[in-house]
């Protein structure tokens, strides 16, 4: 369904006169979907964290603080004042990497759950919803080739590289870093539909 | 060696005084971080609790750490947000980082630290109330709605994007206990409808970021709705005016129906019609009287002759075999039709006929038999009386002991009675109103619901000529007899058909029940041994002749109850042979005698409820299973 939409937006995109609006159009729904994406980490994070026992949470939050996020190395504002600074253009790239980061590592996630399943073809949709709205804007044409020279390192053995005492550690640092990364993306990709609209008082 | 002493002296002051004062010094107690909340994602404040002081002055600080360093750090500012309290500025503040902060309670005996507690900034936004809230009454079309409307708190940056909020609001009158809740998600109005005429309420929104808590509810807005529903008196005078209306029609079609209504709701009631009984005589109280003048010079009959004057009237009575029912019995004949005969204006006698089909209870049982003229209305009668008999199915029911009676398993037994028990040629004459008379018929039936029942046997055979007994006045003692003696089955058949005295039409009426092919069998005469000598209608041993055989397709057996399946529980009827006489009915007898203990019959699945069409008599045609007692 969301696909059709998207593939409409496209369709309209090429068609249609006024690229702002199918702009908007497109950037609400990649809001949309970031935020569905979010409520779906929050989830799968809030039900491990309730099947673990007090003592396994204490001892994960202070290993949680130790190691790192895969997706650190993306240098992303971190806080308002930043990321108002950064222009309509980086918040698109550093969402778009961040999505892409987790697009595989996203799949060791699934477990058995319909929902863990969705999350990694929803993350593609993402992307190149993403893309296209790099397209769309003016100066996507100078980025694009950025992104695509982008190399990522391939994350999978990273995780996938995973003895059996330390899955339950790893389970419990994926998920914390795919909540904060999801919600970083929709931060920012709500920052960035709101400049682009500034008649709407951005609420939506 | 002075300062040492000085020393030792002063050390010992030292730890004595507080003794000497009764108080104890201790390292301060451990202090908890309570919450820690931002207001806009872009500062936050956390807060704690200390512990006990110990006694001595205690000074907490709090140190943080960012995930991913080692380096510590101190809280920047201490008083900006109030006591206990630690204020991150907009410079200290990283969203999307883990800090790890912890309090510090030192005094002089020692310090304590408090638990670490991690916050990401992201999930810890508790913003502000809204603001600017505004409530106005618009009109859509006549009626009022409110429109409630709000800014988003002032810190909270909203406009960037920075932050979503969704809005609540709630709503309830002022005399109210319960709140309304309205979620308004992301937009800053809203409209209330179906408001209370006159009401003032009270209106509050709070507001909650898209991961974060929600805020406080703003100050209230009070409002009042004016009075708008000015046309509820008039609407009540307009349903007042139209009750009213409606009344006087009904109470005028009431008025126009009375008399029937009064007849569908209180019928009247069947005045006894016995000959030569005088209701002045009973008032008066003085039963010899009553009773002498009950006297009929030939009563009994002792010429043959006179069983053509005989009507012949079937009665169905059905006599339980409980003890109190006896007792009841017990009462004499005329007691007994004292009772069931409740007159009014009918001409009839105090016994109506009842259906054949049924065994209707007859608490006298030996009341007389009627007989009724009118051949032709005699089908007529007899559908009516299978009308009433269904009626009375629950009346029947209550008795427990229901047997089943079938005129032709003989198990029940009617009673017949001879006309000659009453001046039958005053009644004869006397046309009958036949709906009266069966009504009247049933009251009896249904009066004497307790009569002397008679457990039936069920015999295969088809026996020409249904049993039946009777309830002679002198014979009651034996029919009180308990259960091993029988009881007596009164089957009234509301006959339609009397047939008088020389009639053979007399015939015909028994026929008549041929719809439902019974079998009757017809008073003789009553000997001098008080026994009455029926002939049966079909064996063709009397002297109605000429009779069909009944269809085999009705038997009869008393229901004794039902169970909790909706299972018919059918009792047998063992019939003493000394009642019986006469040829016709040695089969019979010789069947009942070989029964002499009343047995069960094994219960049936009623189906539905035409098997209890008959008072408490079930038609064993329609069962399932014969009675194989």
């Amino acid at each position: 369904m969301e696909r059709a939409v998207l593939l409409l937006s496209l369709l309209s995109l090429g068609v249609s006169s006024q690229p702002i609006t199918d702009g908007q159009r497109l950037f609400s729904i990649a809001v949309s979907r970031v935020q569905h994406l979010h409520l779906l980490a929050q989830r799968l994070f809030s039900d491990f964290e309730s099947s673990l026992q007090t003592e396994e949470q204490r001892q994960l939050n202070k290993i949680f603080l130790q190691d790192f996020c895969n997706s650190d190395y993306i240098i992303s504002p971190i806080d308002k004042h930043e990321t108002q600074r950064s222009s309509v253009l980086k918040l698109l790239s550093i969402s778009y990497r961040l999505v892409e980061s987790w697009e595989f590592p996203s799949r060791s996630l699934s477990g058995g759950s319909a929902p863990r399943n969705q999350i990694s073809p929803k993350l593609s949709e993402l992307k190149t919803g993403i893309l296209l709205l790099i397209k769309a804007s003016e100066d996507g044409a100078e980025l694009f080739p950025d992104s695509s020279a982008l190399q990522l390192p391939p994350y999978g053995n990273y995780y996938q590289s995973l003895s059996a005492d330390e899955s339950l550690r790893r389970t419990y640092e994926l998920l914390a870093c795919f909540k904060k990364d999801m919600h970083k993306v929709e931060t920012y990709l709500t920052v960035a539909k709101c400049r682009l609209s500034p008649e709407a008082n951005c609420t939506l | 060696m002075k300062k040492a002493v000085e020393l030792v002296l002063l050390l010992l002051l030292l730890f004595f005084t507080p003794h000497i004062m009764g108080k104890r010094y201790s390292p301060p107690g451990k202090p908890t971080l309570t919450r820690c909340r931002s207001p806009e994602k872009e500062t936050f404040t956390c807060w704690w609790e200390p512990g006990s002081d110990g006694g001595l002055p205690t000074t907490h600080a709090l140190y943080y750490r960012k995930e991913s360093s080692e380096r510590v750090y101190e809280c920047p500012d201490y008083h900006t947000a109030g006591e206990n309290s630690c204020f991150f500025n907009k410079n200290d503040t990283s969203i999307w980082v883990n800090y790890n902060i912890t309090v510090v309670a030192t005094n002089t005996l020692g310090s304590a630290f408090s638990d670490p507690v991690d916050v990401d900034v992201v999930y810890i936004v508790k913003p502000n109330p809204p603001e600017k809230q505004t409530v106005t009454i618009m009109e859509d079309k006549g009626w009022p709605f409110l429109r409630v409307s709000w800014e988003p708190p002032q810190k909270a940056d909203t406009r960037s994007g920075w932050i979503t909020l969704i809005y609540e609001l709630r709503v309830k009158l002022e005399e109210e206990n319960e709140w309304e809740m309205h979620l308004a998600g992301h937009q800053k109005t809203f409209n209330i409808f179906s408001l209370r005429s006159g009401g003032k309420y009270l209106v509050e929104v709070r507001c909650k970021p898209d991961h974060g808590f929600w805020s406080e509810w703003s100050s209230t807005s009070y409002i009042k709705v004016p009075d708008y529903f000015h046309r509820e008196k008039s609407v009540w005078i307009l349903l007042t005016i139209f009750s009213a209306f409606i009344f006087l029609i009904l109470t005028w079609l009431l008025h126009m129906n009375s008399r029937s209504l009064k007849n569908c709701i209180l019928p009247p009631v069947p005045g006894p019609k016995i000959k030569g009984f005088d209701n002045q005589l009973l008032k008066n109280g003085k039963s010899d009287e009553i009773f002498s003048a009950l006297m009929v010079s030939n009563f009994p009959p002792t010429t043959s002759s006179n069983y053509e004057d005989l009507l012949v009237e079937y009665l169905e009575v059905y006599v339980p075999v409980e003890q109190e029912l006896m007792q009841e019995e017990s009462k004499d004949l005329h007691g007994g039709c004292l009772k069931c005969e409740r007159s009014t204006s009918d001409s009839d006698s105090g016994r109506g006929s009842c259906d054949s089909h049924t065994l209707l209870m007859d608490k006298c049982g030996e009341t007389k038999e009627e007989g009724r003229h009118t051949d032709r209305a005699s089908s007529r009668m007899l559908t009516e009386a299978q009308r009433h008999q269904k009626g009375w199915e629950k009346d029947t029911l209550t008795y427990a002991h229901g047997d089943m009676v079938s005129p032709d398993m003989s198990n029940g037994r009617v009673k017949t009675w001879p006309s000659v028990f009453s001046p039958l040629p005053q009644y004869s004459s006397n046309p009958l109103d036949k709906q009266s008379s069966l009504e009247m018929a049933k009251q009896h039936c249904l009066s004497t619901s307790s009569c002397l029942t008679q457990p039936g046997h069920s015999t295969k055979e088809a026996l020409g000529p249904s049993n039946w007994d009777f309830c002679l006045g002198n014979k009651q003692p034996h029919l009180l007899h308990p259960q091993t003696q029988v009881g007596r089955q009164l089957q009234a058949h509301s006959e339609v058909n009397i047939s008088n005295i020389g009639r053979k039409q007399a015939p015909a009426g028994l026929q008549s029940p041929a719809l439902r092919s019974t079998e009757y069998v017809e008073v003789q005469r009553v000997n001098e041994e008080d026994l009455v000598l029926l002939q049966p209608v079909v064996s063709g041993c009397g002297r109605i002749e000429g009779y069909p055989q009944m269809p085999k397709g009705k038997d009869y057996s008393k229901v004794k109850g039902v169970d909790s399946d909706n299972m018919l529980l059918l009792q047998r009827e063992v019939m003493e042979e000394d009642w019986w006489t006469g040829n016709c009915y040695t089969s019979s007898t010789v069947n009942t005698t070989q029964k002499p203990t009343a047995c069960i019959h094994t219960a049936m699945p009623v189906q539905g409820d035409m098997a209890l069409a008959m008072n408490g008599y079930v038609d064993t045609a329609t069962m399932c299973t014969l009675p194989t007692c």
